[in-house]
């Protein structure tokens, strides 16, 4: 029966209180374990057609009599448009429209960042479209930009207001202390650099308006649309059927659907609005800096007695304050927490959410702050974090509806142990050493969130939802899941996404939401088609439904005796089974998170300041695992994003005129093939008992929000040298090599 | 020539070979992610050689052989970056296939550091390089065993 | 934009020769050059290596694994760039390609541009120079050129012959250009000199596909050994000695490159002793 709450719905550590009307979730768990399908290695689904390039893209899109567009945005941080002459551009050849401020929302007279969008125009080649652009004639009054934190803090410009938090008593804790870490850490600008850039093609077929978009979220992209069109939200469809990377940054509509849309309306043509590289490093999100001022107090014996963090998150002119603090507030049982979080307001690009955003930058400061605290007591910093265990959620008390950290801090254990022999090979100026970092995050999921399975007369089986699969293997799990619950093959499932109007509402592909919310959806739909095939077997055979089950492809009885699917399906011509599915609620009461540790061994050369990752150990509780193949190149793939982070990637601004400078693939460095350590991946893969009929949470994220503090612990662990900031370039590294010499002279303490 | 077949095409000097590829001939298996030549998601070959298709200029193609993705479909790769999980958003896989057959066209068992410095232009946001790197060497142990 | 492809030295009247296209045609994408005519000059510049002479026309992917050239260049080719554009990119053409630097690629109206400041030296300039920076602290970011500068190459264009030293030289208030070429001259061979022992050793941002934070090319010849450096002055840079290095002059954000020089000389310099 379909039942009305009132629940608590979080994405990314956003909580918000809403209605849903959920279904019951009558399915029992599957037992723990692999399972004929579920809990085994299975290849993507869609693996062929991606690696045969046959995977159609936005990119791919080639509608007919389709027009391209392209965006003049301020070349200026901050500017006033004093003039503003489509009239040059509309002149142009093969120009067939042309909107400024007045005619388009996102469109402004007035940027308040680089890149801010002005005007625009449609023409036949880009080419053309781009040429168009130039021709625009603009004059601008550049304004002084706000580009200092501290002059932005000074004045409290905010993007909102800021976030405080307490528990206990922070100053009585410090006192209690036997020892206080007290320091500042500061984390750069990342760049996402999915490698399809954000971009939009859009077509109005009579009153309906088709939006083809590289998208995390076609339901968000959808009310979006329809809301600055004012049209009713089904005339809105949305389309991604494969889409070349998000991390986050492929959230919502962006400038580019509004600008194809409206030049689509205007010109009666489709039109295709696709961002370049560089404006996509420009104006497409990136992850805000940090300066994170901690200080943290532990007893002798490693209980924490006070955490105190204060964050100012630079946002850049828009965005929302991430859950910064959120590991100060509940990685540890400690009683005496404050934090403070600003999202401080600059005349630089938004930010927009970018894997675990928040948690990354928070985790690094506070477990590098945790390992440096635990030096100062000469205590073994696993040893530290075992006894800061918390065993329920301690901003609330509420418990965790499952928690495996302390297993993942056991099957770790051998992997640490490893740090004697890591250091032991060190020699001549290469020092070597291992650090750890512990993780968490949300990744519960939520509803609302449907599927609709159907069940042919060949007998097989086709799910139907419009979620989107952003490349992380979702179409593939939903396939095993359904595969699963009725008992065939694999290869008998097909997964339709990637359509709002061909399929029901389905969750964002973020907050690593995906599989727990669509997962347990996929499986009630399955089960709603199983019980419907095994009453029509108990008709058509003549026997009791009790007594029938799925197995492998047949319907078994359990008084002897068993049938092909097809048997029943096939006597049903073009007839076929129609089931339903929704996701549950989240268990009341109860915290759901997902946690882990990472182990890393790096090598750093004390002259050059060279640092080379040379192994990382993961292991992520993330409750069951579906496919556990694609669950390892999860968390290979957010290793290595987060090696980038913590060693070369860093968006560089003109300190004046706060313009971006690596705007380009080969000043801003992504990691190469080059750059990858031996990776060594597990996961508990328990379900959890209070969670969903799946027991399955997210592991989109968990995965890159240790591997930083644990990469520079590590090099504290080598060099005995302090690194407080990301990217440990050489310059930084080399720094902070000549501190720790200086403060060895002097005879100093390594940790303030 | 085009994976085996003879194109002429007709565009203005300064088209680049991967929008010839892409909007002439309609092969959009070669993708574009920079269009300047920094990421290799464009990366097809001519006469064998992995080449940047996105600051190629067409008409400097001339008689060579251009390979892209389409003529590379059946290859062994392609199964084997299916079956080592080394696709996650896929867009630059074509690419990194492209360069792959490449190497191993070159050096039919290359080592780790053979497989790393040949696909270290081929950049992949995902992360998928260790599964890549399992797909070549089971594409490497097969060309052993043959 | 016309596309002409001579096939003699002879047909060759002006317009912007274009080889591996690596560089240049980025840079007409960009408009950072502007041409009416290109010259494919593929079939005119001299391709390979036959003894000490290496055509300008052979490829950086031929070099890297030629087992005969100095080892300093064999190794400067196989750590530049990517596989890719080391598969397209001539060896002329490497030594001929322009800066980095992100303020005059992204066309700031700076030095180099012919403007009168130079932006880097106020603003982001971590992948800057040491040496020569006083007006313009862009970095020449080939790593080819400073081993060839360590073993003494010449350059034969199609006009002279010149040292390899004599083929760069510092922008200034007149000319801005960081190559001493004469419009529509073209490399077209390099001479090489066997040294008895060379070495090439690079730092970068990441393990491959970075240009030089710092390079060093080390090479000896009886008892004497010349070094030079990539990524530390606006044209590739030598050093007279180790010691030289403490004439730097470098920026707040580029200090730390004289620390990286200093290890990285040192090696070098061991490797070829």
């Amino acid at each position: 029966m379909a039942r009305l709450i009132r629940t608590e719905k979080e994405v990314e550590g956003r909580y918000t209180e809403q209605w849903v009307v959920v279904e019951e979730d009558v399915l029992e768990q599957w037992p723990e374990g692999p399972l004929q399908t579920v809990g085994r290695p299975a290849t993507r689904v869609d693996g062929l057609a991606r690696a045969r390039g046959e995977a159609r893209y936005t990119q791919d899109l080639r509608l007919p009599g389709m027009l391209h567009a392209a965006v003049l945005r301020s070349p200026h941080a901050r500017a006033r448009v004093t003039r503003l002459d489509l009239e040059p551009a509309m002149a142009m050849a093969g120009i067939r429209g042309v909107i400024g401020p007045s005619d388009l929302e996102p469109l402004t007279n007035e940027p308040n960042y680089e890149g801010e969008a002005v005007a625009a125009v449609a023409a036949d080649t880009v080419a053309q479209a781009r040429a168009a652009v130039e021709a625009i004639d603009v004059e601008w009054e550049v304004l002084e930009p706000l580009l200092d934190a501290e002059q932005a803090l000074a004045q409290k410009s905010f993007v909102t207001n800021p976030r405080d938090y307490e528990r206990g008593d922070v100053e009585r804790g410090l006192a209690e202390a036997d020892a206080v870490v007290e320091a500042e850490y500061r984390t750069q600008s990342v760049l996402h650099n999915a490698l399809e850039t954000h971009q939009s093609a859009c077509e109005w077929e009579g009153d309906t308006l088709v939006v083809y978009t590289s998208t995390q979220f076609l339901w968000g992209v959808r009310d979006e649309v329809a809301k600055a069109f004012q049209l009713p939200k089904d005339k809105v469809r949305v389309i991604c059927r494969f889409m070349g990377g998000g991390f986050g940054a492929k959230g919502s509509a962006g400038d580019y659907t509004m600008i194809a849309a409206e030049l689509a309306k205007r010109t009666g043509r489709p039109v295709h609005c696709r961002l370049d590289r560089r404006e996509e490093n420009v104006n497409s999100g990136n992850r805000n800096p940090t300066i994170q001022k901690l200080r943290l107090g532990a007893r002798s014996d490693g209980t924490l007695t006070a955490i105190d963090a204060e964050y100012e998150c630079l946002l850049g002119w828009d965005g929302w304050l991430p859950p910064t603090a959120g590991p100060a507030q509940m990685l540890y049982a400690c009683e005496n927490v404050r934090t403070v979080e600003r999202g401080v307001r600059l005349n630089t690009p938004p930010m927009d959410a970018f894997r675990a955003p928040g948690f990354v930058e928070g985790t690094f400061g506070l477990e590098c702050a945790l390992d440096e605290l635990a030096a100062k007591l000469d205590l073994d910093p696993l040893e530290v974090r075992r006894r800061n265990h918390a065993d329920h959620d301690p901003m609330d008390e509420r418990p965790f509806s499952a928690k495996e950290l302390m297993e993942c801090y056991r099957r770790a254990e051998p992997h640490w142990e490893r740090r004697h022999e890591v250091r032991a090979r060190s020699e001549g100026p290469v020092q070597r050493g291992v650090g750890l970092a512990t993780q968490l995050w949300y990744g519960g999921g939520g509803p609302p969130s449907y599927a609709w399975v159907r069940l042919g007369g060949d007998g097989t089986v086709t799910v139907v939802t419009a979620m989107q699969d952003i490349g992380t293997g979702t179409r593939t799990a939903m396939a095993q899941i359904a595969a699963e619950e009725l008992g065939i093959p694999l290869e008998r499932v097909t997964v339709e996404l990637g359509d709002t109007a061909h399929g029901p509402y389905a969750v964002v592909s973020g907050g690593s939401s995906t599989t727990p919310s669509m997962g347990p959806a996929v499986r009630s739909a399955a089960a709603d088609v199983g019980r419907q095939l095994i009453e029509i077997a108990a008709q058509r055979f003549e026997t009791e439904e009790r007594v029938l089950r799925l197995e492998n492809g047949k319907i078994v009885s359990d008084l002897g005796g068993s049938w092909a699917i097809e048997d029943i399906t096939g006597l049903l011509e073009d007839g076929q089974i129609l089931g339903n599915g929704a996701r549950g609620p989240n268990p009341t009461g109860m915290r759901v998170l997902t946690f882990g540790i990472q182990v890393a061994e790096v090598a750093v050369d004390m002259e050059t300041g060279e640092v080379v990752v040379e192994r990382i150990y993961a292991v992520h509780d993330v409750g069951r695992v579906i496919n556990p193949l694609g669950a390892e190149s999860q968390i290979e793939g957010g290793i290595i994003q987060a090696i980038g982070h913590t060693l070369s990637e860093k968006r560089l601004l003109d300190p004046q005129t706060g313009k971006v400078l690596t705007r380009t693939l080969d000043s801003y460095k992504l990691p190469t093939f080059a750059d990858v350590p031996e990776i060594v991946a597990e996961l508990v893969d328990k379900p959890d008992a209070h969670l969903t009929n799946l027991g399955s949470k997210g592991l989109g994220e968990p995965p890159i929000v240790p591997t930083a503090a644990a990469i520079v612990n590590a090099i504290r662990d080598a060099t005995g040298a302090d690194v407080r900031e990301i990217p440990v370039d050489r310059e930084t590294m080399l720094r902070a090599l000549a501190e720790a010499r200086e403060r060895e002279k002097r005879g100093a303490p390594a940790a303030v | 020539m085009v994976n085996g077949g003879l194109h002429e095409v007709d565009v203005p000097v300064g088209t680049t070979l991967a929008d010839a590829l892409r909007d002439v001939l309609g092969l959009t298996g070669t993708k574009i992610a920079c269009g300047e030549g920094h990421c290799g998601a464009c990366t097809v070959q001519l006469d064998g050689v992995p080449v940047l298709s996105c600051i190629t200029l067409v008409h400097t193609v001339g008689e060579r052989e251009v390979t892209t993705i389409e003529g590379l479909r059946e290859h062994p790769l392609v199964q084997a970056f299916v079956e080592a999980d080394a696709t996650q958003c896929g867009f630059c896989t074509p690419g990194q296939i492209v360069s792959a057959a490449a190497l191993l066209a070159a050096t039919p068992r290359p080592g780790h550091d053979e497989i790393v410095h040949a696909m270290s232009g081929n950049l992949c946001r995902c992360g998928t390089y260790p599964k890549i790197e399992r797909a070549i060497e089971a594409v490497a142990a097969e060309n052993r065993g043959g | 934009m016309e596309l002409r492809q001579p096939s003699s030295l002879a047909d060759v009247d002006g317009g912007l020769p274009l080889a591996g296209g690596t560089e240049v045609v980025p840079l007409l994408r960009d408009g950072l050059v502007e041409a009416e005519t290109l010259v494919d000059i593929r079939a005119v510049v001299p391709k390979g290596v036959s003894g000490t002479t290496i055509g300008a026309g052979t490829l950086l992917a031929e070099l890297e694994a030629d087992p005969e050239i100095p080892s300093a260049l064999r190794e400067a080719c196989r750590l530049a760039a990517s596989p890719q554009l080391r598969s397209m990119g001539t060896i002329g053409g490497n030594l001929l390609q322009a800066t980095r630097c992100w303020y005059w690629r992204l066309k700031y109206p700076c030095f180099l541009h012919g403007g009168s400041t130079c932006h880097a030296r106020q603003g982001e300039h971590r992948e800057h120079a040491i040496f020569g920076n006083e007006q313009c602290a862009s970095a020449h970011p080939s790593d080819p050129a400073a081993a060839l500068l360590a073993v003494g190459a010449t350059v034969r264009t199609d006009r002279r012959e010149l040292p390899i030293g004599e083929l760069y030289r510092l922008p200034t208030e007149d000319d801005r250009n960081v190559t001493a070429l004469e419009p529509g001259e073209l490399i077209l061979e390099l001479e090489v000199p066997r040294p008895e022992a060379s070495h090439y050793l690079k730092a970068m941002d990441r393990a491959r596909w970075a240009f030089p934070l710092v390079g060093v090319a080390a090479a000896r010849f009886g008892d004497g050994v010349r070094l030079a450096l990539a990524g530390v002055a606006p044209i590739p840079w030598a050093l007279d000695s180790a010691d030289a290095l403490e004439q730097a002059t470098p920026l707040p954000g580029t200090a730390y490159k004289v620390e990286l020089a200093r290890p990285l000389i040192r090696r070098a310099l061991d490797a070829i002793a």
